[in-house]
């Protein structure tokens, strides 16, 4: 290996306040990463240059693509942004963030149930049954309804954040149709195919048998006999800026993808076309929102909806993963109480906390947040995707004037929460070097039976130096994200195959005209030195 | 048909498939191996598995105290890439196979069509044109990704511009032959003799990928790919075109026919037994732990149709071969 006199990682400087997930404050590489480090350094910034190049090739030709609007107007397909310097997480940091998120799920779960049964958490006068009833996602046409199993959130992806005190917390909850799965799977294909001398030195727990965990926990919810559960993917359609995901993730599990003109309602239960006539459907993954589903209980005006499918939930014909209303636990401004759920559900402490987060609507809170506007950050509490929000640091006084007018007139629809310094992790940026940008991670667990979290998640990176929006719809790129197995992993190890020696098969042939000859002659060659 | 051209045919058809099922493999070797921590995987797609596989075995059970000069280490993904896929040296490689199958292109021009010939050509030097450090050193991901490509163009120039006469059924035959055989050594290394229950979803998974399979499989079986449900698809869904069972289905087709007089040829019959047989084991076969004794026997079997193929129809070939 020739050594290359430029090294990806020089001058490296992580923000202050911030840390790094790769790297310590003098620049050296964390123990669990340094074969990583080593192995960068060693490959040197043409290999990674190059990498990137072979990236968009494959990701084009493969249609791993997402559409960026041009500086003309124009939207053109993008090859989506992968980062060729993977995440690490130490087997151990996993299995916090694993304990604590399955707790979190579990309690929002109970929430969910209890909002439309019994109102535990309301009487209990933890949780104000008036913001409860008064967010957009609460869905009165399933009041009463229990969802197959008393599982709502079949699918979850919480987004985190590390600090520069290094400690996780939950940004944001995320309970209806979290998306972000197949980059995590694309991701970590791509990344042995373009840089598989990275993986030396590192035991990676695989993230391949997603697909599986979900059909599993689909099949596990379905109201169906043992094994004859039909389960399908509902996707809103092609134009939605998911359906590269929807179109995976059917092809992965082996089920139907259908739109809404391939569902049908016959006296409460769930069809599909087909050309053999119309087959049952037990469970259906929806990846569009409460909304559309069903023109006859929500939006009247949904084209996308199958009329009848409340009706068919309601009879318990059929599962709807995720279950209809558990908009209600990822709201902004219930996200405040999650903790208090935990304890009050489960009687536990938090294992993950919250940002600290401010309700706007308490004129208390709400004077000491307009005063400390420039270093807070405030979102409206019924968007996502990175819509509206605002970051008091970097906010000219103009813009935190406007907001302050806002929050002043509509209180209800904003929150507020403490600036996290998003941690950093060494990223390619152009010309094969390397420079610390911001970090999240959203995991992604399926509760079916049980609770599974597939090890590390979607590592969503700001490309822009000193941004903290990471979402790629404005300009956030992926990374692959490795949980290191030590050897104590637990749930999600392949079992260990006793070591054998393989069975002794016929020797290969080789013929043709000329074969004895050749077939002697090669097979010299075979068994000598090689 | 000359009974030369007829073997020149089916070795065609056989280096081309076993080029591209090296690949296959290959690729999905390298994907099982980054990331998984050595003793946790078994023999499925280990370096040494497929060593094993292609035919580079490692001394059995019974050799090892006899062995002069031991193995220091098992073989790693840099040795065995180098081996299998660019090494001219290696028969076995894909490089090799498919020189081999371009030579024997060349002897064959008056009976193939132009563009296979041009196919199998530009293979050849589109492969020459690998620079083979850098290859391994990045990952040969895109050598078998073409490998695979033009395996496929050369198979659908023979749909659509060869003649369907006797020449192309052996050469059909080779192929078919070769697909069995090389899905029966992976099974073979892949499935544990001693049956186990759950886990190996990874190595399942694995295998899948190697040849090429997950889709199909996915869609085609209703439950979970482990290494039991796994094999059994490979080896008897017959819907699946990579299937031990539709190779087998398609060879004899090939056999029948090129062979004027099927119904007295040794290897026909012996593949029309071993159809049936395969179809009685399909719906009788509950217990694991018979799958590999069931893998053994179809492995058997199949080098007795091989022997059946040589002594009926090249034999003659073989014998003015000394003779030269």
């Amino acid at each position: 290996m020739e050594m290359t006199e430029v090294r990806p990682i020089e001058g490296y400087r992580v923000p202050q306040g911030c840390r790094d997930e790769l790297l310590d404050e003098d620049g050296a590489p964390r123990p669990h990463a340094a074969p990583l480090i080593a192995t960068l350094q060693r490959l040197g910034p043409e290999a990674l240059q190059a990498a990137g190049r072979r990236r968009d090739t494959i990701f084009m030709q493969q249609g791993i693509t997402f559409e960026v609007a041009g500086t003309d107007g124009e939207r053109r397909d993008r090859p989506f942004p992968l980062d060729l310097v993977p995440r690490v997480l130490t087997a151990a940091e996993w299995t916090t963030i694993k304990r604590g998120l399955a707790q979190r799920i579990r309690a929002l779960n109970a929430f969910v149930d209890d909002v439309y049964h019994a109102h535990e958490i309301m009487r209990a006068g933890i949780v104000p049954w008036s913001l409860v009833v008064s967010r957009p996602c609460f869905a009165r046409p399933v009041h009463g309804v229990r969802a197959p199993g008393g599982i709502y959130c079949h699918v979850s992806g919480c987004d985190l954040v590390r600090g520069g005190d290094g400690r996780w917390r939950v940004l944001e909850d995320n309970v209806r149709t979290p998306s972000g799965i197949s980059y995590v799977l694309e991701n970590r294909l791509a990344m042995t195919r373009l840089m598989p001398d990275l993986f030396a030195g590192h035991h990676v727990r695989a993230v391949d048998h997603y697909p599986s965990l979900l059909l599993d926990a689909l099949r596990a919810v379905a109201p169906a006999p043992e094994g004859n559960a039909n389960v399908v993917l509902w996707t809103p359609g092609p134009l939605n800026p998911a359906y590269f995901e929807h179109a995976f993730l059917a092809r992965q599990m082996g089920v139907e993808l259908v739109e809404a003109s391939d569902l049908v309602v016959r006296d409460a239960v769930c069809y599909t076309r087909t050309t053999s006539g119309l087959q049952r459907v037990h469970t259906i993954y929806r990846r569009l929102d409460d909304d559309f589903i069903d023109p006859l209980e929500f939006r009247p005006d949904s084209l996308l909806g199958v009329p009848g499918l409340v009706r068919a939930y309601r009879a318990g014909t059929v599962a709807i993963a995720n279950a209809i209303g558990t908009g209600v636990a990822d709201d902004k401004a219930v996200y405040v109480y999650v903790p208090e759920m935990i304890r009050f559900y489960l009687g536990e402490q938090p294992i993950l906390d919250n940002v600290p987060t401010y309700l706007l609507g308490d004129e208390r809170q709400r004077k000491e947040v307009v005063a400390r506007l420039g270093e807070l950050v405030v979102k409206p509490t019924s968007e996502s995707g990175g819509k509206g929000v605002f970051i008091g640091p970097q906010a000219s006084a103009a813009e935190r004037e406007r907001q302050a007018r806002l929050i002043e007139q509509r209180p209800d629809q904003f929150i507020a929460q403490e600036l996290v310094h998003l941690s950093t992790a060494p990223t390619e940026v152009g010309d094969g070097r390397l420079a610390p940008r911001h970090v999240d991670l959203r995991p992604f667990a399926v509760f079916g039976d049980e609770i599974r979290i597939v090890p590390g998640g979607l590592t969503r990176v700001a490309l822009r130096e000193g941004s903290m929006i990471v979402n790629s719809s404005q300009g956030g790129g992926s990374k692959d994200t490795w949980v290191l197995d030590d050897g104590t992993a637990g749930e999600l190890a392949p079992a260990t195959l006793p070591t054998q020696r393989p069975p002794e098969l016929p020797d290969v042939r080789y013929g043709g005209w000329h074969g004895q000859q050749q077939q002697q002659q090669q097979a010299a060659l075979m068994h000598g030195p090689t | 048909m000359l009974a030369r051209i007829a073997q020149e045919l089916f070795w065609l058809g056989r280096d081309l498939t076993r080029a591209e099922h090296t690949a296959r493999m290959l690729d999905g070797a390298f994907h099982a191996d980054v990331g998984v921590a050595p003793g946790e995987r078994g023999m499925a797609l280990s370096w040494e598995g497929v060593l094993v596989i292609i035919g580079a075995k490692p001394a059995a059970p019974g050799e090892e105290e006899v062995q002069s000069a031991p193995v220091a280490q098992a073989p790693g993904r840099g040795e065995v890439a180098r081996l299998l896929t660019l090494d001219t040296e290696t028969p076995a490689s894909i490089v090799s196979c498919v020189a081999r199958a371009r030579e024997r292109g060349r002897t064959l021009r008056d009976v193939i069509s132009t563009e296979m010939w041009e196919a199998l050509n530009s293979s050849h030097l589109a492969l020459g044109r690998y620079d083979l450090q850098e290859a391994l050193r990045t990952g040969p991901y895109s050598v078998f990704q073409e490998v695979k490509e033009r395996c496929a163009l050369f198979w659908g120039l023979v749909d659509r511009t060869m003649l369907r006469d006797e020449g192309r059924s052996f050469l059909e035959a080779g192929g078919r032959i070769e697909e069995a055989d090389m899905v029966l050594r992976m099974l073979r290394v892949a499935v544990p003799g001693e049956p186990s229950d759950g886990g190996h979803e990874s190595e399942a998974l694995a295998l899948l990928r190697a040849v090429g399979g997950s889709q199909a499989y996915r869609r085609a079986v209703r439950v979970g790919p482990t290494l039991g449900a796994v094999a059994r698809f490979l080896l008897y869904d017959g819907a699946y075109p990579g299937s031990v069972a539709s190779s087998v289905q398609a060879l004899v087709g090939a056999l029948s026919t090129a062979d004027p007089q099927p119904r007295s040829s040794p290897p026909v019959l012996r593949l029309e037994r071993l159809i049936a047989d395969l179809e009685l084991q399909r719906r009788t076969d509950d217990a694991r732990g018979k799958l590999d004794d069931t893998l053994a026997r179809v492995q058997t079997e199949l080098e007795l149709v091989d022997r059946d193929i040589d002594d009926r129809y090249f034999t003659i070939a073989g014998l003015a071969a000394v003779h030269l």
